[in-house]
Order: C-alpha cells, then sequence, then structure tokens
C-alpha cells in the first residue's frame, strides 16, 4: 500500500512539476492517504452514517423508542415495522436508531473527558519533573491494573444514587431546571466512569510522545536558537504528537461503544426504558433461540459500527503516521 | 536477579493495595448501608429500637469509625481471608470465589493457548506476506474483533451455528475442560485477545525482518523456513510476552458474559449476577481477585521478560 501511493507521489509530483508549485501541507497529504485506502473509506462511510442517525435519529425513527403496541409483540419484520417489534411490542427499528444516539454520545463524551484528563495529566508528567513523573506514572499502573469494564461498572453502581439522590434535593431547594428529569443523570455517570478507565492510555501515550519527540533534532535544533519552550510545545510537539494520539481516540471511541453497550448488558449503564443497544441485547438473550432477530439486530449494528470506526482508525493510523507501519 | 525480584514485588504490593483503596473509598461513597440492608429484612422491629440497634450493629461493625481506621481493619480481613458475606444468598464471598474460580481459569488459560496458537501464526504471515491480500484479510478480519463483547459475538455464532447451520446443539453447563461443550466457548473467548496478538506479532516481525542479522542469513543462503524459525520467531514471541496482561484482562471481562450465556459456573457468572444484584461485598471481592490476576500476570512478564531478552538490564 505503501509503495502504492508513493508510486503515486511521484506521478503527483512529475505533473505537478510542470505546473506552478502547488504548497501540499502535511494534513493534505493525509486526507489523500486515507482516501485512497478502501476500508478506511467503508469506515469514513459508517462514522458519518452513524452521527447522521444519532443526530436525525428521531426525526427518522417511524415510532417513539417508547410506544408500545401490545397486540404486535415479538413479530418478524414486517412493512409497518422493517425490523420487526420487540419483547413488549416496541418498534425495533426506532429503538436501534434512540440506540445510535445513547452510544455516541456516551462516545463522544467520554472519549473527550477522557483526552482531556489524560492530555493534562500527560504533559505534567512528561513536564513537570522526575516527581509528577513517578506519581502520574504509579497512579496509571494502578487504574490499568483493575479491569477497566468492571472499575466503570463499579463507579456507576457507587455513584450513581448518590448523585441522583443530590440532583434531587438541590431541584427541590430551589428548583433548578435540569434537575427536574434525572434520566440524563444515567448517561453522566456512564460518561464519568468511562472517562475514569480510559485516561491512563492517553496519559502514558503522550508522555512517550513527549519524551521521545523531545529528543528529535528539530527540537533540539529549536531549543539552541532560543526558541522560548512554550513555544516549542505548541508548535512543534503537540503537532507531531497529534497523529497517534486521534488514532488512538478513534479506536477508544468504538471501545467506549462496545463499553457502554456492555455496561447497560450488566444493568448499571443506561436503564430501560431508554433504549441501548447493550440493554436491548440483555432483555432478549433468553429467547435468542426463537426470536433470533431481536438480538441479532443490535447486535450486528454495534458490530459492524465498531468494525466501521475501527476500519477508520486502522486507516488513519496508516495515513498519519506513514513510517510507522501498524501500530497497535 | 534477586533485587530485581525484589523491586517488581515491591511495586506489586502497594499496587494491590492502592486498588483496594478505589474500591473501598467506592463502596464508602455509595449508598451501601450493610447494617439497614442486614436489617431491612426484619420487619418484626418498631421503629425505635430498629433506631438503636441500627447504631449499635454500625458501632459492632466499626462502622462509625474514621476512614482511615476503617480501611486499615478492611485490609486486615482481606488479608485474613474474609471478604465478608454476600447480600444475596448470604454466601461466603471468598468461598464462593474460590468454588468458581477454577472453572473459569481453565476456560481462561485454555483461551489464552489458543489465542498465542493462532495469534502467533497470523500475525507472522500477515508480516511476511506484507502489503498482500493475506495480510489485509488477516489484519482486517481480526480487526473485526477489536472491542466486539462476548454478549455480541455469542448470540451471532449461536444463531449462525445452532440455526443456520445446525451443526450443533445449544452447549450449556460444565462437565470439564475436555467436553465438546466448551469448544465454543472458549472459541469466543479468544477471539477478544486474538487482534492484539496478531498484530503485535505481526508488527515484531516487521520490526526483526529489517534487521542486519536477517539480512546476514539471507545473504549466507539460509532456508527461508529456518530463518523464520530460528531467527524471527524466536525474537517476535519477546514483545508478545508484554501482551500477557491485556490479554488477561480480555478473558475475565470476557467470561463475565460468557457464563450465563452458557450456563458455565464460573468466576464471571458471579460477577454478572453481583453487579445484577448490587451485591456489594461480592462486587468488591470479585473486583479484587481480578485485579489480583492481573498484577500477578503483569508481575508475571516482568519476571520472564530478562529471560527471554538478556538485553534488558536487571535493575
Amino acid at each position: 500500500m505503501s509503495s502504492g501511493s508513493t508510486i503515486a507521489a511521484t506521478k503527483a509530483n512529475a505533473t505537478l512539476d510542470l505546473a506552478p508549485a502547488k504548497q501540499r501541507s502535511l494534513w493534505g497529504d493525509a486526507w489523500r492517504r486515507l482516501l485512497s485506502n478502501r476500508l478506511s473509506i467503508i469506515g469514513i462511510t459508517v462514522a458519518a452514517i452513524l452521527f447522521f442517525v444519532a443526530i436525525f435519529g428521531p426525526a427518522l425513527a417511524p415510532y417513539s423508542y417508547t410506544q408500545q403496541d401490545l397486540m404486535r409483540v415479538a413479530e418478524m419484520p414486517s412493512a409497518d415495522h422493517w425490523l420487526g417489534t420487540d419483547e413488549i411490542g416496541r418498534d425495533l427499528f426506532s429503538r436501534v436508531l434512540y440506540g445510535a444516539r445513547t452510544a455516541t454520545l456516551v462516545a463522544t463524551f467520554s472519549t473527550t473527558i477522557s483526552l482531556v484528563l489524560g492530555l493534562s495529566l500527560g504533559v505534567l508528567a512528561g513536564y513537570g519533573g522526575r516527581w509528577a513523573d513517578m506519581i502520574i506514572g504509579r497512579i496509571t499502573d494502578i487504574v490499568m491494573s483493575i479491569p477497566g469494564l468492571l472499575l466503570a461498572a463499579l463507579i456507576a453502581v457507587s455513584l450513581k444514587d448518590p448523585i441522583v439522590r443530590w440532583a434531587k434535593d438541590v431541584y427541590e431547594a430551589n428548583g433548578f431546571f435540569l434537575f427536574a428529569d434525572t434520566t440524563w443523570l444515567d448517561l453522566l455517570v456512564v460518561f464519568g466512569g468511562l472517562a475514569f478507565v480510559q485516561w491512563p492510555g492517553y496519559a502514558r501515550l503522550i508522555r512517550a510522545q513527549i519524551l521521545s519527540l523531545r529528543e528529535e533534532q528539530y527540537i533540539k535544533a529549536a531549543q539552541s536558537v532560543g526558541v522560548p519552550e512554550w513555544k516549542i510545545a505548541l508548535r512543534h510537539l503537540l503537532p507531531n504528537a497529534l497523529g497517534p494520539v486521534i488514532v488512538t481516540m478513534t479506536f477508544s471511541f468504538s471501545s467506549a461503544m462496545a463499553a457502554e453497550a456492555s455496561l447497560s448488558y450488566l444493568g448499571v449503564g443506561i436503564r430501560p426504558p431508554q433504549a441501548s443497544w447493550g440493554n436491548m441485547i440483555q432483555s432478549n438473550i433468553g429467547s435468542w433461540s426463537y426470536r433470533p432477530w431481536l438480538v441479532a439486530v443490535p447486535a450486528l449494528t454495534l458490530a459492524f459500527v465498531t468494525l466501521g470506526i475501527n476500519f477508520l482508525g486502522d486507516g488513519l493510523n496508516d495515513a498519519l503516521n506513514p513510517k510507522s507501519g501498524k501500530a497497535i | 536477579m534477586l533485587q530485581y525480584l525484589i523491586t517488581r514485588l515491591a511495586i506489586a504490593v502497594p499496587t494491590f493495595l492502592a486498588v483496594m483503596l478505589i474500591t473501598f473509598t467506592l463502596t464508602v461513597i455509595s449508598p451501601f448501608d450493610p447494617v439497614a440492608m442486614m436489617l431491612a429484612q426484619q420487619e418484626s422491629l418498631d421503629t425505635l429500637q430498629k433506631d438503636e440497634i441500627i447504631e449499635r450493629t454500625r458501632k459492632q461493625y466499626g462502622l462509625d469509625e474514621s476512614f482511615v481506621v476503617q480501611f486499615t481493619k478492611y485490609v486486615e480481613r482481606v488479608l485474613q481471608g474474609d471478604l465478608g458475606i454476600s447480600i444475596i444468598g448470604q454466601r461466603d464471598v471468598l468461598r464462593t470465589i474460590v468454588k468458581t474460580f477454577p472453572i473459569s481459569f481453565q476456560l481462561g488459560l485454555a483461551g489464552a493457548f489458543l489465542t498465542a496458537l493462532i495469534g502467533i501464526p497470523l500475525g507472522a504471515i500477515a508480516a511476511l506476506k506484507q502489503n498482500s491480500w493475506a495480510d489485509y484479510s488477516i489484519v482486517g478480519g481480526t480487526l473485526v474483533f477489536r472491542s466486539l463483547p462476548v454478549f455480541v459475538l455469542a448470540p451471532l455464532l449461536l444463531v449462525l451455528f445452532v440455526l443456520v447451520l445446525d451443526v450443533m446443539k445449544v452447549p450449556r453447563g460444565w462437565d470439564g475442560l475436555f467436553h465438546h461443550k466448551t469448544i465454543l466457548p472458549i472459541f469466543i473467548l479468544m477471539l477478544g485477545p486474538l487482534p492484539v496478538v496478531v498484530r503485535q506479532t505481526r508488527q515484531a516481525v516487521l520490526d526483526i525482518f529489517a534487521q542486519d542479522y536477517i539480512r546476514t542469513a539471507k545473504a549466507k543462503g539460509l532456508k527461508m523456513w529456518m530463518i523464520i524459525g530460528r531467527h524471527i520467531l524466536r525474537n517476535a514471541l519477546i514483545p508478545v510476552v508484554t501482551t500477557l496482561g491485556f490479554i488477561a484482562e480480555g478473558l475475565i471481562v470476557g467470561s463475565i458474559f460468557l457464563d450465563s450465556i452458557f450456563a458455565i459456573p464460573g468466576f464471571g457468572g458471579v460477577a454478572e449476577a453481583a453487579f445484577r444484584g448490587f451485591d456489594y461485598p461480592m462486587l468488591l471481592g470479585v473486583t479484587m481477585v481480578s485485579s489480583l490476576m492481573i498484577i500477578l500476570t503483569n508481575l508475571l512478564v516482568d519476571i520472564v521478560y530478562p529471560f527471554l531478552d538478556p538485553r534488558i538490564q536487571l535493575e
């Protein structure tokens, strides 16, 4: 693949030599490399559909996610219900669309929160001297030695009720409108739990990037001509460290979607009647042998979406780190 | 060597203590009050009496003491092997875990073995045929299973094998590791960590392929299969060993979902039931044992690594 794109690049250069020199940016190159990979085009398409459905899903859904039709329980797919109805007569297609919104929301927020946490701690470990590095290193080791899903689930179980109770108190005391309805706190607890589990990966990655990039000659050169350290960090370190971070973000986006489903499957994440692919699988797994579609539809949706995002991550890895080949 | 071992242990022990601190802190924040839960069943007590009894029992269990004192006592109890009594069914937590753990451990070991047996050759083939269709299909094909939970894979494979292809009956229960019922569960367990092993092996083989000694071996006319066997695989295995901790985590998390689907009376089923029932003592026990397994696996990797790679300095 790399040889193919080199040939393509040389060809492009050969034609460009005749034309007035056109500037090609780092990101432009990466984008071109990304589009030259068939799998990452599948990934981009899946991601685009996912975000579209997450935003406009409720408008596209033929039914509401709670609307029951008790005369038509657990039906096979039909013209009225494209993917059939679930065990209590709700339209499966609509619930899958709403589930996409839940999964995307959780993945987006938990990835962002953990990125911010991991970025700050990673920078602190890389720049803050030996003690900061050692302490943050120990903390990451500790958090990473608890299985991520168990820790996230434990956090969700432990913090959910105190937070809901606190929100109710605040609402009763001064009628703060946000706390009138506490269903979205489910989401908040899941964001927090997952973010707490994911940040060590980023912190380690960013620390390693800082330490290895600082040994590069162009950084040494900038230091020797007296460029201030913050300017080096912003102008040279950050853009070079960004590639691996973006790749990791993509993969942890799909992991976060899977983790949300897992937490909801265990009954500690998004709880019914809110739609989550995880709790949809959970409530029908006992009857997989005679209503296979009720399990297969959310399971296949989750599988396709995570696969698509992983393809995108893989493509981004090739596009952004052309030297490194396929890293983890 | 001895000093190296001691340093590794000196890191592992406080790590485990810190894990206990995190889990214990979470229970203190949580709404779970063991005494209230215990007395919830006894409705015959009238309210006045109840408050008094709750007060007395709390004192008896030391729940009125400061956080530090409580934590110290908790660590003491855990070290003595007392993990408490579960809320659901009032079972001894440690005994329940000890009873169910060997089943999951056997399944997990089989899964890890199979992951290595399939993942390492696949990764090596992908690297040796880099940028060919074989490489793409191995890397792309295993990517499917990356971050795909067991409860998604298991029903899909069950539908495929039992309903569509009709090649097996639904495997349920536990009749020892070498019963044919365990084939599908172990296969599903293996798929989770497989992509990581494949990629790690692929990367390692690619890195080694670029080394001078491989060029020398080729130049002196050594047969390709000998180069692969003697030089490449031996060295490529070293970085793969470091993924062992990750594999252990994947297997533990996988078994949480696996056990109830296949009615396996294992550790994972206990964990799942504990989450569903908000059974705190059991949850703490399960989390602690899982973390201990990961810490021990990482310790094992640390100990084995210098033997595999003598370049690592023992410090």
